[in-house]
């Protein structure tokens, strides 16, 4: 396996360390036609990241929760569960968590023998595939490119605790609570107020942005730049958005910010164009 | 129908084993039966705050372990017909029981008594799991501080990703001259960043830390504080009554902050 990294202490600069931009939303649930499919990580992948099995399942629920509107009550559901060990209890669970969606779970595509097994004797169709799992629906090959995904739309508050990542833009409609992140690698939208975490472009793209409607965030993060708030709050509150300049992350009102300002790729940054 | 309800806040020390206390003991008074569940093992308090430590004999994991029945280890209180507890084990850890384990206590609880009230440990982990593993409601009790209100905030994510939908929340310890002051957080400040809704607010009291150590439930007292007010106010709206809230500022108001209030200052 590999080794087990080291620490150091030795704060050389402010820019943020790969692995952050890197780890993304460990569930995936994208349509494909008629089916939706769902995607588990790899067993490697968890361990690696070293995520639990909770927070495989809590985001699972974040994603079925969100994305409600996109596909239409009673589509089957086709589970990818790659090289993961599940038990029925856990078969179980899934399909139970899925129907409260009104989801049904039908096909359960896997490489390990056991799984493939108890996904039979629960009545689900098996797909036992070989253990090289890159062959899969050609899913793998996909996460790994540099393609957007969908946007993700929320439609609760991202609470404390709570991270949410996704390869492509993230709208929540709710807040952003102090303690939770939004980390996205498209542009990231608040419909409410921001006072988490919001990471945008996350994959190092410095054009996304990051709109609420009440900015007070702990920290603004876009690509390979951070930014704390200013710590006093304007006296009145107004929608804003934040974006990448030449000097670094700024705050303009949201309403004419498509209108004046314009993205130059000689500076990375956007500029005022008035 | 009988119903679940767990005391929880995440952060400790904000006052969730007083609320269940005094929750519990104005249940019962106003006639209802009330089973009140620690289920904090390894750290349990419940039983002093009721007065009921010398009368505990047989706990939750001697009922799991099949040593008693349910009904043996129910402590019965003799101030109020209709409250009992069950006492949680004090040499165990909490590693001990297992969710299915409660879930299986509480909804036998469940058959015998109007509310089942569960007092969940401080922190999100086996404890916590345990505590709302029946529960169909949660009562979220917090103070007016960032640390409180933040963990709040976190254990209700928990909760709201277990499906329990119901929550509501009290503020506890509020102290209204330093909200008038600006020196902490307001009610609204706190309801505004949880987005639930609000059961009770309960202001801070040094006659609390007094019944506490004398194993009373302030509710039961004769002259009723402000506290006990509130506490009963909470255990009214719990069964469905519409009670204004009171309000504290009030005490606190002069002409200033009056007119002050009045051109929305």
């Amino acid at each position: 396996m590999t080794s087990e990294s080291t620490f150091s202490i030795d704060i050389t600069d402010d820019s943020l360390s790969p692995p952050l931009v890197a780890r993304y939303s460990q569930v995936l649930l994208k349509s494909e036609g008629e089916k939706l499919l769902l995607i588990l990580p790899t067993e490697q992948e968890m361990k690696l990241n070293l995520i639990p099995w909770s927070e495989v399942w809590q985001e699972l629920k974040h994603h079925l929760q969100g994305k409600e509107q996109s596909w239409q009550a009673g589509s089957s559901v086709s589970l990818i569960a790659r090289d993961q060990l599940l038990d029925a209890r856990q078969l179980h669970k899934i399909a139970e968590t899925l129907s409260e969606v009104e989801l049904g779970l039908e096909w359960v595509y896997t490489s390990r023998r056991q799984t493939a097994v108890a996904a039979a004797a629960a009545g689900y169709s098996v797909e036992q595939q070989s253990s090289h799992p890159q062959s899969l629906v050609g899913v793998a090959e996909e996460t790994k490119s540099l393609v957007l995904e969908e946007p993700l739309y929320l439609q609760n508050t991202i609470r404390s605790g709570v991270e949410v990542r996704h390869r492509g833009t993230i709208i929540v409609l709710g807040d952003v609570n102090p303690g939770g992140a939004a980390i996205a690698a498209g542009d990231i939208f608040v419909w409410g107020r921001l006072r988490g975490i919001a990471h945008a472009g996350a994959q190092g793209n410095r054009q996304c942005r990051i709109m609420a409607l009440q900015m007070e965030p702990k920290q603004l993060r876009i690509a390979d730049m951070v930014a704390r708030a200013p710590k006093f709050l304007p006296d009145h509150v107004e929608p804003e958005v934040a974006y990448v300049t030449s000097e670094g992350i700024r705050l303009a009102k949201a309403m004419d910010f498509a209108k004046t300002h314009s993205y130059s790729k000689e500076v990375e940054g956007w500029k005022d164009s008035f | 129908m009988s119903r679940i309800i767990v005391v929880t806040s995440g952060k400790g020390g904000v006052g969730k084993t007083t609320v269940t206390s005094n929750l519990g003991a104005a249940l019962a008074r106003s006639g209802c039966t009330v089973a009140l569940v620690d289920a904090d093992f390894g750290l349990r308090n419940l039983d002093l705050l009721l007065g009921l430590e010398e009368r505990v004999v047989y706990t939750a994991l001697d009922v799991l372990a099949g040593e008693c029945r349910l009904a043996q280890a129910l402590v019965k209180d003799k101030r109020l017909k209709g409250l009992v507890l069950l006492p949680a084990a004090q040499n165990r850890s909490k590693e001990s029981v297992q969710p299915e384990q409660m879930k299986k206590i509480v909804d036998a609880l469940a058959k015998g008594y109007d509310y089942i009230i569960v007092d969940c440990p401080a922190g999100i982990e086996m404890g916590f799991r345990n505590a709302i593993a029946a529960a169909k409601e949660a009562l979220i009790v917090t103070t007016p501080e960032v640390a409180a209100v933040r963990d709040a905030d976190r254990v209700i994510g928990l909760l709201e990703a277990e499906g329990i939908d119901n929550i509501n929340l009290i503020v506890n310890r509020l102290k209204p001259g330093m909200v008038q002051d600006n020196k902490m957080m307001s009610v609204e400040d706190v309801l505004e960043l949880l987005g639930v809704s609000l059961i009770g607010v309960v202001p801070d009291d040094e006659r609390v830390i007094v019944a506490t150590n004398k194993g009373e439930p302030l509710v039961l007292y004769e002259d009723s504080s402000l506290p006990a007010i509130a506490f009963t106010n909470i255990a009214r709206r719990l069964q469905g009554e519409k009670v204004p809230f009171l309000d504290f500022m009030a005490a606190h108001d002069n002409l200033l902050t009056r007119i002050r209030r009045m051109f929305g200052g």
